[in-house]
């Protein structure tokens, strides 16, 4: 089953991109901190959203390939994509001196705890299909 | 309408009963839920032609384009394609788990995860097949419905 398709594309665009601003809202908010770049971070965040989605709907297509080599893959893909575009900006504004790292940060922890969530809830599922197996097994 | 289950030792083969004066509603429904899985499937094994009961089917496997059916210790050749398998059987428990197999849920014993999100899957004749990625939702759906058809 595809689950980002291009019916829900926008919708899953926009629910990223809202989490991500509400989250570095928050994190800016509890550290008394003012982003002084505020339009230009909040158009990253919708690119990086975009981006990423696009990647991930890449997931469908490479089922049949092991897991680990394509989130590996993915992600390479992405933050390769995320330094490109700090470069190309770089052309024509002045990055921050950190701009690759926090960029790195910011790519990385989302996607590692996306990564994560997903892992364990596979693993979840495994284990509430035994409980289900055992049951039937029971009643026979 | 009663359900009375008795247990009865060395008994050669298990089987349903009907008592009844006429079928009404409730009834037949029952039957019509039954039938499926009562069903038998025709195949060939060592050029002999069989018939087995769907309930004996463990798994169904294409291979080189002829499909084949797997019961505890045999194998039988038979003449329906993978997709035809799934839909006439699906409300019976067999799902499709990659693009050559379709397993009976009935006669799974447990499923382990690898490393690499695949699902192993451990039958009662301790065989092990492997269920794709791309297929867990529609098994997991499958297990779900099954799950739903238990509750009273």
């Amino acid at each position: 089953m595809k689950l980002i398709n291009r019916s829900n594309f926008i919708s899953i665009v926009c629910v990223s991109f809202t989490l991500i601003v509400c989250g570095k809202l928050l994190f800016e908010k509890s550290l008394g901190f003012t982003d002084i770049y505020y339009t230009e971070n909040i158009f990253t965040c919708l690119g990086i959203s975009v981006l990423a989605t696009a990647i991930l709907s890449l997931h469908y297509y490479l089922q049949r390939f092991p897991f680990v080599p394509v989130v590996v893959g993915q992600y390479l893909l992405l933050i390769g994509v995320v330094f490109a575009a700090i470069w190309i900006g770089g052309h024509f504004t002045e990055n921050a001196p950190s701009a690759y790292r926090d960029m790195f940060v910011s790519v990385t922890i989302p996607y590692v705890v996306g990564a994560i969530v997903y892992y364990v809830s596979f693993f979840m599922q495994i284990r509430k299909a035994n409980q289900v197996f055992m049951n039937l097994d029971g009643e026979e | 309408m009663k359900f009375i289950k008795t247990r009865e030792e060395d008994l050669e083969e298990n089987y349903l009963e009907l008592h009844y004066d006429e079928i009404d509603e409730e009834t037949a429904a029952v039957m019509e839920r039954l039938r499926p899985a009562l069903k038998y499937i025709e195949g060939t094994a060592d050029g002999k032609k069989l018939t087995v009961p769907l309930a004996d089917m463990f798994y169904f496997e294409t291979v080189d384009r002829k499909t084949f059916g797997y019961t505890k210790d045999s194998c039988v050749e038979v003449k329906e394609t993978l997709q035809g398998i799934i839909d006439e059987y699906e409300k019976v428990g067999f799902v499709r788990i990659s693009k050559s197999s379709v397993v009976n849920l009935y006669k799974i014993k447990r499923l382990q995860g690898d490393l690499n999100m695949r699902t192993l899957i451990y039958l009662k004749n301790d065989e092990c097949l492997v269920m794709n990625r791309g297929y867990r939702a529609e098994f997991y759906a499958a297990l779900n419905k099954l799950q739903g058809r238990k509750k009273p």
